[in-house]
This record gives structure tokens, C-alpha cells and sequence, in this order.
């Protein structure tokens, strides 16, 4: 097959990331020196070979930035300073715009501006929810007298009844898990091809394994050689307060959201505690590494990294702050403060759900199922071509 | 000795060798001052030289035979210069002389005291492969050829003066002394030094014996090298798979080194060569980013080894380890139509190690230093002898990485800027 070769997209993947990809003279230390890289399936090299020469098909099937932990041995050892570590990180930027069709991934990830409008955007339809909800309900409309501001003392589920609540979460999930698995739909046909590689379907049920392993664990992370597992373990207890905060949001809120208080021992209330503890201490420490940039995968931020820490950490603390003054009985700090808190949360689901940096929760085991998938197609065909053809009755 | 000088010529490798000869022809008085116990520099110490495959000691020695013989050349070994000042046309130069502890004249070179010495100590001209005694000829072709003794390891037991035969011509009570005396030009030869082997931390090669220095490789091809053989430093055993890794120590920014040292290339072709004259069942595998072989008849030999059948593998190593037996485990990605990702395995493994500056801190004539850390010259193009210092000259790999043609010609280059120096430097006086 004839390749034309496009300088054009090395420009284009510039726009996503800090990276160094012309600097590459393509001795193969970075693929040689990985931890992660093996016979079967060499990398990061031939991605930024691609990137040199413009061959966007060959990296929009490429599952290898997804395969990527960002330990950084590459780029540390790296002859020429390409970062080859920092231009996988571009390609993943890169990749969940591509992922997205409607392009509003893409734009999130090129500008600064269009992210900020975005986030103003989102975070706005909140407000204007509550405030149409509170007009109505003061002109006396038929259907809203619920809803009412306490001021003597905190009544949250008048302020904002929780049914209510729930139901515009849900919708919103709704519509954001629509956006994700019509991406990830986009992602198989990109990566697998299903029109040009026939894989019985018998594979992909096998290797569904794989999928919900390392959707569970990332136990691949764990190879990574220098990290010793802590950066493992650090994500694996940040999923489980962000897994169990998800929960208690979308799934249980109208347990979550109350005027009640519940005893210290009930599990409402540990579990919550649990779920902010670690969202405060995880995001803060991602922001203070990204302020640092000491580790080599800190050292260059884009725009897009700030996004998801920054919204948990500030979703968080106004989060507690809702907590405190309900407990503490000041109706209009509570009230006010819960706004702020619904907003960020609603602009951190739009922003992150289906284009942003949630998204690798599945573009990464996704990866590492379509990888072993495609392992064991070939050693599929590779046994059906070896075992003999039937005997011709000529 | 007389304590007025033409021209001082610091370091007497092959293009301070060179520089002198030129210049004391012209009938200009010459200092050669060498730190080492003897001169001949980096080449002394190599097998054969590439691309001819001449004995490398066969034509070094002839010129430190002319530079000690010259009338107009004296040598001043283990000395260094402690401090280097411009006075009117003049550089009033204080040269510190480490101690011999052995009359450098008297001495005969005999080597009864090496013979009667009992200490051993590790051997530096052997790159420590080999072991001489703590009184010692610094190598059986030195110049000045005369016993060197080694304070760290002595027991002033009194062995070796027993059985020397000039009288009083070893000294314990030998001192350091410094001289002053007065030149009308300089030339710096200092040569260079290789890369550390531990400079890369993949490679490993503080833990594994296995992995030796280029220079290592060129003592155990030499015809009097430490082992008369290629064997293994670990056991002893002879190398049956030899690797050689190429920019091992340049062309690489994390090492701070982004430049090519234009040498490593052909020294390892030129040692495959030599080893597979030697070990001819032996595998030899040159692992490379970019052969350069830019120089006159490079590329032919490069052709001649390919047809030897050493192989040449386009990958950067990326990491280092051990295997069993001593032996030693590659990680390379192979580029190429048949390439990928794969651990190889050898018995013995050369880092090709780059050229760095030699002595960087330590810059007596005060001359302005280039960004690479080598000695910069003013003009590099069209008089790259030329420092930021009138009347001082470079040469050699003092300023830069050089294979031995270039070193020599840029040695007779810098006899030539220096002599029309001195002319005009003549012609001025007469003026005035």
C-alpha cells in the first residue's frame, strides 16, 4: 500500500500536547528500554515514526498510547529529547477527539477559550434550572409549589427537592453515556476494523475477561518498572472513592441528598467520609504535582489535565462545605454553596464524561481487550492456515 | 636546565608530538611538558590504527624517538602547569614537576627494580586489565624510558635499590618542585578523555565485568597486551560473541553530550576487524544508530567488514543486564524491514565510549571554553589552531573529537600559526 507523506499532522497533533516528535531520529531506545513493550507488540516508537510521516490511519487504529502509563523511562533516556512519553499522552488527547465525531472533543482539547465557554455553558444549566423552578413556584405554577426557601432553618430537599435533583442527573448521565458508547463504538470500527478483519465473534466473547480484569484492576500499570505500584495503588483507591461517590450521587441520592442526619456509624455517613477523604487528598495531589512538575509526567501539562483534578478538588471541598453548614444549620450558605457545588459537578460530567479524561476509565481496558483480541484472532488464523486443506475429490 | 623556550607544547600526544618536531625543525626551541610518567599520549596505548591497519606503536614511537633526540626539544614528564601569565611580548610560565622518585636521567631503563619490587598494584596503562609493580617502566617503549616508582603502593622495603645498578638513582626522599621559565608561545595538546562507563545508568557497567571500555579492547588487541589473548575479565574465558555499542557515550543529550564523537564508528569496525583475525569463529555484532565513516577510505573499510561477515544491527541499546555465566543481556529494538523488539546475548560487550574534554575546571592558560567544553576556537573554520588567547595555540582533540590524521595535521597546522607568530613576533621587536 502506498503511503503519502503529510507534514501537516505533526502540526495538528502539536496543537494537543507539548510535544518534540521531529526531534526523533528513530534508534528504538524508547521501545527497547519499556517496561510495558514486548515482542508481540513493540511501542511507542513506530507511533512517532507515523507522526513524522503523517500517516493519520496508521495511528487512529494504533492502541499503543492506551497501553502507555506515562512512567517516563523513555523520555529520561530518550538521546534526542523527543519525550516519547509526552507524545503518547498527545496521542491519547488526540485520540478521544477523533474518538468523538462531533468534533466538540477535538475542541475542548485545541483551545483554551472553547473549554472555558464550555464549562461556563454546562455549569450554567444548573442555575438557570433552579431559578425557572423558583420563579415558577413564586408565581403560584401548578406543580412547583414544592419547591420553597427555608430561611429559619437548612431544608435542602425544599430548596432543591432531591426527586427533582435526581432526575436531571440521570438525564444528563443519560445523554453523556449516549455520547460515550457511540465513541467507543467509533473506537472499535477505527481500531478493529470489523469490515476488513473478520474475528469470530467466539474471540471477543473469550477475551471479554480481559476487559473487565484490567477495567477492575490495570494490572498492566503494574509492570511498569519504576513505578513500584504506588502510582498503581494511588489510582486504584482513587477509583473506589470516585466509584463509590458516583454511586451514592447517581444511583442513591435520594438517600445521599437529605435533611435527615443520619448516626456517625450509619453507612451514609462513613462512606461519604470515606469518598471525600480520598477525592480531596487524590485530586489535591494531582494538582500539587502538576504545579511542580517534577515527575517527568507533570512536566507538561496541557490545559485539558487541569480540568479533571481541578473540578474534583473544587467539587469536593464545596461539596463538604454543603455538609458542614447543613449540619451547622445556615440555611443560606448551604443554599448558595449547593448551587456552586451542583454546578461544578454538572460542568465536570459534560466536560469529562464521553470527551475528557474520564473517558480512558474504558479507551484503556477497551485497548487491552482489543489488543488480546487481536493476539488471539492471528493465532487463530495462524493455526487455521497451518492445519492442512481438505483433500480436492479431483 | 635552561629556562628560556620558543614555544611550550603542552601534552606530548601524537599532535603535541607533531607540533614539536615541526617547530624545533625550524630551529625554535621547544618544552614539551607531559603529566604522564612517558609522552605518546592515547596512541601509544592502541592496537593497530584504522582505516590502514598499521601498528599503532610501530609508527607513534618513531616520532617520540625524534622528539627525544631533537637538539632543540626538551621533555619534561610528570609535570603539569601550575600557572601561566602574559608578561609584555612574553608568558612567564611556573611548570609543577610531580616526583619521580628515580633519576630520570641516570636511570637506565634495565628494569631490575620492577623485577625485584614485590608490591603489585593494577596497571593503568594496561586500563587496569593487567598488573605492574609499584616501581615500574611505565611501558617497555616509554620515553623517557626510565623507572617510575609509585608512593601510594611503596613500602620502601629497599628491594629496588639494592638491585639497581647506578648508584643513588632511587630517591624515597624525592620532592615536587615547581620552575619557572619564560616562552613566547603556547601550544595546548591536551588530548581528551572518554566518557565515563557509568555514565548511563541502563547500561550497568559498574556491575558487570563483562562490559569493558573501548580502550580496555585496545589493550587486549595489542600485540603486548595484559592477556595475550581476548578473554573475558570475569573468567578468563575466551569471547566466543562480542558486542560493540555504538554511541555509548555520544550523540546522546541525557549524557549532556549531543554531539558525535567521529570516531567510535571506525574504532569498532577496526576492532571487529582485528578480533575476527583473532577469534575467527567468534560472532561480532556492531548494535549502531548511523554509521559515520566520512573520512578518506572509511567507508571501504566499513564495506570490507560487512563482507567479513561481522554483523551490523541498526539499534540503539537500551538497557544492559546480566545473563547467567557472566554473560550479558541486550534490549534492543531493531529497525529495519525485519526488525522488533528482542533481548539478545553475549559473552563480552564494548561500550564504544565517546570523546569528552579532558581536565574541564582546569584551564591554566585561561582560554575561552565552547559550549561542548572542548577548547574554542576563534576562528574554526579558516584557522581552527587559533584560541582567544594571541600567541597561544590549539591542537588536536583538545579542541574537539579527532581521529589521529586530523589530530596530526592539526598539529603541524598549529607549528605553522606558531613559527609565523614568532616572526612577527621578531619582526615587532626589531621595530621598536
Amino acid at each position: 500500500m502506498a503511503w503519502r507523506v503529510n507534514p501537516d499532522f505533526l502540526r495538528e497533533i502539536k496543537q494537543y500536547g507539548d510535544v518534540n516528535i521531529e526531534e526523533c531520529f528513530n534508534c528504538g531506545n524508547c521501545t527497547a528500554i519499556c517496561s510495558l513493550s514486548n515482542e508481540d507488540y513493540p511501542f511507542p516508537r513506530r507511533n512517532l515514526r507515523y507522526i513524522q510521516l503523517g500517516l493519520q490511519e496508521k495511528v487512529l487504529e494504533s492502541l499503543d498510547p492506551w497501553l502507555c502509563y506515562y512512567c517516563g523511562q523513555c523520555t529520561e533516556t530518550c538521546p534526542r529529547g523527543a519525550e516519547p512519553a509526552e507524545a503518547m499522552m498527545t496521542l491519547r488527547r488526540w485520540l478521544i477527539g477523533q474518538y468523538d465525531r462531533s468534533g466538540h472533543g477535538a475542541k475542548l482539547y485545541t483551545s483554551t477559550k472553547a473549554t472555558i465557554f464550555a464549562i461556563l455553558r454546562y455549569s450554567l444549566v444548573p442555575l438557570l434550572l433552579l431559578i425557572i423552578g423558583h420563579t415558577l413556584s413564586s408565581l403560584g405554577v401548578r406543580g412547583f409549589e414544592n419547591l420553597r426557601f427555608v430561611t429559619d432553618k437548612v431544608d435542602l430537599n425544599a430548596f432543591a427537592p432531591t426527586l427533582w435533583v435526581w432526575a436531571v442527573v440521570l438525564i444528563d448521565f443519560g445523554i453523556l453515556s449516549f455520547r460515550l458508547f457511540s465513541n467507543i463504538a467509533h473506537m472499535f470500527q477505527l481500531v478493529m476494523k470489523p469490515k476488513e478483519n473478520k474475528i469470530p465473534l467466539s474471540i471477543y466473547i473469550q477475551e471479554l475477561k480481559t476487559f473487565l480484569d484490567y477495567l477492575l484492576t490495570q494490572r498492566r500499570w503494574r509492570d511498569c518498572k519504576e513505578d513500584n505500584n504506588s502510582r498503581w495503588l494511588k489510582h486504584l483507591i482513587l477509583i473506589s472513592g470516585y466509584g463509590l461517590m458516583l454511586v451514592l450521587i447517581v444511583g442513591l441520592l435520594w438517600w445521599f441528598q437529605t435533611d435527615n442526619i443520619y448516626p456517625i456509624y450509619h453507612p451514609q455517613r462513613w462512606l461519604g467520609y470515606y469518598a471525600t477523604i480520598v477525592l480531596l487528598y487524590s485530586s489535591g495531589e494531582a494538582l500539587i504535582g502538576r504545579i511542580k512538575k517534577k515527575e517527568e509526567l507533570h512536566k507538561h501539562s496541557h490545559h485539558s489535565d487541569w480540568l479533571f483534578p481541578g473540578f474534583l478538588f473544587v467539587g469536593t471541598l464545596t461539596g463538604i462545605l454543603v455538609h458542614i453548614f447543613r449540619y451547622t444549620g445556615l440555611p443560606w450558605p448551604t443554599y448558595i454553596l449547593y448551587v456552586l457545588h451542583v454546578m461544578v459537578m454538572i460542568a465536570m460530567l459534560d466536560t469529562e464524561v464521553g470527551i475528557g479524561k474520564w473517558t480512558h476509565i474504558f479507551y484503556r481496558p477497551l485497548a487491552a481487550y482489543f489488543q488480546a483480541v487481536k493476539l488471539r484472532a492471528k493465532e487463530y488464523q495462524d493455526t487455521t492456515a497451518a492445519a492442512p486443506a481438505p483433500a480436492s475429490p479431483n | 636546565m635552561e629556562s628560556n623556550f620558543d614555544a611550550l607544547i603542552i601534552g606530548a600526544g601524537i599532535s603535541g608530538m607533531q607540533t614539536a618536531n615541526d617547530l624545533a625543525d625550524q630551529g625554535l626551541k621547544v618544552l614539551v611538558v607531559e603529566k604522564e610518567p612517558s609522552i605518546g599520549g592515547a596512541m601509544i596505548l592502541l592496537s593497530k590504527v584504522f582505516p590502514t591497519l598499521d601498528c599503532a606503536s610501530c609508527i607513534t614511537t618513531p616520532k617520540m624517538s625524534a622528539v627525544k633526540n631533537h637538539d632543540n626539544i626538551t621533555i619534561m614528564t610528570l609535570s603539569h602547569i601550575k600557572s601561566f601569565k602574559r608578561e609584555g611580548m612574553l608568558f612567564k610560565v611556573v611548570i609543577h614537576k610531580e616526583p619521580r622518585y628515580v633519576d630520570e636521567v641516570a636511570c637506565t631503563g634495565c628494569g631490575k627494580c620492577e623485577y625485584a619490587c614485590p608490591v603489585l598494584r593494577s596497571d593503568p596503562f594496561d586500563f587496569n586489565l593487567g598488573v605492574t609493580k609499584a616501581i615500574h617502566l611505565p611501558f617497555k617503549n616509554a620515553i623517557p624510558l626510565a623507572a617510575v616508582l609509585d608512593m601510594d603502593y611503596c613500602i620502601q622495603c629497599g628491594a629496588c635499590t639494592r638491585v639497581c645498578p647506578v648508584p643513588d638513582c632511587i630517591n624515597y626522599l624525592d620532592e615536587p618542585e615547581d620552575i619557572q621559565i619564560t616562552v613566547r608561545t603556547a601550544i595546548q595538546c591536551t588530548g581528551f578523555d572518554l566518557t565515563p562507563m557509568n555514565a548511563k545508568a541502563e547500561y550497568h557497567a559498574e556491575d558487570l565485568e563483562n562490559v569493558i571500555s573501548p580502550m580496555q579492547m585496545e589493550r587486549l588487541l595489542a600485540p603486548h597486551g595484559p592477556y595475550g589473548g581476548i578473554l573475558r575479565p570475569s573468567d578468563g574465558n575466551l569471547a566466543d560473541s562480542i558486542a560493540f555499542i555504538q554511541c555509548a557515550g555520544s550523540r546522546d543529550e541525557t549524557l549532556g553530550i549531543p554531539y558525535c564523537s567521529r570516531v567510535c564508528c571506525m574504532y569498532a569496525i577496526k576492532q571487529a576487524m582485528l578480533l575476527s583475525g583473532i577469534l575467527p569463529l567468534a560472532d561480532i555484532t556492531i548494535y549502531y544508530m548511523d554509521i559515520r565513516t566520512f573520512g578518506k577510505g572509511h567507508d571501504q573499510f566499513y564495506q570490507n567488514a560487512k563482507a567479513m561477515g561481522i554483523n551490523f544491527i541498526k539499534a540503539k541499546v537500551a538497557q544492559i543486564n546480566a545473563a547467567e555465566n557472566g554473560n550479558i543481556k541486550l534490549r534492543i529494538e531493531e529497525i529495519g524491514q525485519n526488525g522488533g523488539l528482542r533481548e539478545v546475548e553475549h559473552d563480552l560487550c564494548v561500550l564504544s565510549l565517546g570523546m569528552v574534554p579532558k581536565n574541564t575546571g582546569n584551564n591554566p592558560l585561561h582560554l575561552a571554553i565552547g559550549e561542548d567544553g572542548f577548547v574554542a576556537s576563534i576562528n574554526p573554520k579558516t584557522s581552527p589552531t587559533l584560541t582567544s588567547e594571541s600567541g597561544v595555540f590549539v591542537a588536536g582533540t583538545a579542541s574537539g573529537p579527532k581521529d589521529i590524521v586530523d589530530s596530526i595535521i592539526e598539529g603541524s597546522a598549529a607549528a605553522m600559526q606558531a613559527s609565523a607568530y614568532l616572526q612577527n613576533l621578531n619582526i615587532s621587536e626589531v621595530v621598536q
